[in-house]
């Protein structure tokens, strides 16, 4: 028997039977694949790590501000104890700008009691705060204290990468490594401290906030270096649970590895 | 076929094929989303969208280049190419979802404008491993904008099938932008060898059987035609040519196709007006030439389709001479009435 010679248009409804079967077996396939695509890229991803950014419950925190080297608020959390908290802005910026009126209204705010309102973001020990409005700033006392200088911890070499400590501690995941090195150049260039994120084994500390070498904010000079594995050196100091880290940013080595900082 | 503009000219064919592309896209999300849930709790709903999507959109874009060769290979296919263009929307919809939520995830609330912060806020646009990957999916996202915004039939005949075509070929280049965009960003940080495996294995399939597909077109344009004395071709047998169906030649630096029906012979270009079809590929239907791609028809001795309708192709003169055919490699201006051959 002849083969029927079977031809499909498109707006006839009748289609002949291998014509069906063969859709039908292309559709069947064509799911597979992206059931196959689903779990594939579902089941391999890198487990995120549980860092928390509590966007929409806002904290009221109390502290003794700290200007340099970045802003930061220092936390009693007991009669000898004292944990420094990061301020950063809202969005890709750092928290001068907030800063600015309540600056303006009572001087230099340095070794003064404040209490901001603000989002917290922590991990692994660290804590930060986002403060989206200049208005959620007040000065609960006006008396300047004393606060405990840095404590000189040595030169120390260290390896890793430099990340953007909002996203890395919790805004976004991942907040580290070539996807996010774009948005961490950003929040870095919009005053957000740059961090280094040890992968050395017997590294100080997990953490560095970066200053040049008198000890003053850097932003758009590290740019370059930002989101890939770098061998770093400086004179680290200790302060509030932070260390610093200052360095020649010339002298910063891009190293031709895969980060393991995550 | 249609003579004015609708949104969508809808039919039963188009209604179950839009109904198969909304069942998978849901499906996949769904199967994404759940095992993410499960297995990565800690990740952002931001992150889990721009994943859940982008790879979606990949794969979709994998399906859809796989359907051309396949139907020129085979044209059981061809049901999955008559409504490709709504596949090729869906994907870009999918593919702008992962667009729009990474750059305002990566690059708002910024000290600049977030499209020139794609492109300026890594600049190691000479390193490979460190290259500014989401250039290249802006890019790419750029060109599948253009092509789903003009996939319609009122910009095919506005823009001319030709100008539209070439658009719409650079499905390719948005295709090459994509894989780059993947493997220079995505798989530097996720680097399990089964999503670059099904990848990789993705990127051989479609160019095998566009290899595969050119092999065989190349083919009919190898066949020879033998010239005749007074510059007509010889071309085949009338045997040769089933029924309701042609035989395609290359005549001059052209495709032409002969077919046979009622006892007659015809020959009009191989080219339908409609998106560049071919129409030695179609059967005699009710008479008339039908497009394998989208049903468009022609009148095998005139090339016009038949009234209302208004497209028009070229024609060739034929003659008979003991059982073979012979074409003049000259056609009439398209439209031209030719008295068909009888064999």
């Amino acid at each position: 028997m002849e083969k029927k010679d079977e031809f499909y248009i498109g707006y006839v409804d009748a289609v002949g039977e291998e014509t069906k079967r063969t859709t039908k077996r292309f559709v069947f396939i064509a799911i597979g694949v992206l059931l196959l695509g689903a779990f594939l890229f579902g089941f391999f991803q890198k487990e995120a790590i549980n860092s928390a950014f509590d966007f929409n419950a806002p904290t009221k925190v109390s502290g003794t501000y700290q200007e340099a080297p970045y802003p930061m608020l220092r936390i009693k959390l007991g009669d000898d104890t004292f944990k420094n908290v990061l301020l950063l802005g809202f969005g890709k910026f750092g928290a001068n700008t907030y800063l600015e009126d309540i600056k303006q209204k009572e001087g230099n705010l340095n070794g003064k009691h404040l209490t901001i309102e603000g989002n917290l973001i922590y991990y692994n020990g660290k804590t930060l705060l986002e403060i989206d409005d200049g208005q959620k700033i007040s000065l609960t006392d006006s008396k300047t204290k004393n606060y405990m200088l840095p404590e000189i911890m040595g030169s120390h070499k260290v390896s890793g990468e430099i990340v953007d400590p909002k996203c890395y501690f919790g805004v976004m995941k991942p907040g580290y490594g070539k996807i996010h090195r774009s948005c961490a150049a950003l929040c870095i260039s919009g005053g957000v401290p740059p961090v280094l994120v040890s992968q050395s084994k017997n590294a100080i500390s997990d953490y560095f906030l970066l200053t040049d070498l008198k000890g003053n904010p850097i932003h758009k000079d590290i740019l370059p270096y930002i989101g890939q594995p770098s061998l770093l050196q400086g004179e680290v100091e200790k302060m509030g649970g932070w260390y610093t880290m200052r360095i020649d940013i010339s002298q910063i080595k891009k190293l031709d590895k895969v980060s393991s900082i995550y | 076929m249609g003579l004015d503009y609708t949104l969508v000219l809808w039919n039963k064919h188009k209604k179950t094929y839009d109904k198969i592309i909304g069942f998978g896209m849901l499906l996949y999300l769904l199967v994404f989303i759940i095992l993410t849930l499960v297995l990565n709790p800690e990740t952002t709903a931001e992150t889990m969208i721009i994943r859940a999507f982008g790879s979606l959109a990949v794969l979709m874009l994998h399906i859809i280049l796989i359907i051309g060769p396949l139907s020129r290979l085979n044209p059981q296919f061809l049901p999955i190419l008559y409504n490709r263009r709504h596949l090729g929307v869906s994907m870009f919809l999918a593919a702008l979802v992962h667009g729009v939520f990474s750059i305002i995830q990566f690059h708002t609330l910024g000290n600049v404008n977030p499209i020139y912060a794609v492109f300026t806020s890594n600049m190691d646009y000479g390193s490979l491993t460190n290259f500014p990957f989401q250039v290249l999916g802006f890019l790419a996202l750029l060109i599948l904008f253009f092509m789903a915004s003009t996939s319609h039939d009122f910009f095919l005949k506005n823009l001319s099938p030709k100008i539209w075509k070439g658009l719409h070929m650079m499905v390719y280049l948005a295709y090459a932008l994509i894989i780059m965009h993947v493997f220079l960003g995505a798989f530097q940080q996720e680097t399990s060898p089964f999503t670059i495996g099904i990848m990789v294995i993705g990127f051989m399939l479609i160019t095998s059987l566009h290899l595969i597909s050119a092999l065989k077109e190349s083919k009919i344009d190898g066949l020879k035609s033998e010239k005749a004395d007074d510059g007509w071709l010889k071309v085949c047998g009338a045997d040769e040519i089933p029924n309701d169906r042609a035989k395609i030649f290359t005549v001059g630096k052209e495709r032409v196709a002969i077919f046979k029906y009622d006892g007659k012979l015809s020959a009009i270009h191989n080219v339908c007006k409609h998106q560049g079809g071919p129409l030695g590929e179609g059967k005699i239907v009710d008479g008339c030439i039908t497009c394998p791609w989208h049903g468009y028809q022609y009148l095998p001795q005139n090339g016009q389709s038949p009234p209302p309708f208004t497209e028009k192709v070229v024609t060739y003169g034929l003659r008979l001479d003991e059982g073979m055919i012979y074409i003049n490699p000259d056609g009439f201006e398209e439209g031209t009435e030719v008295e068909p051959v009888k064999c």
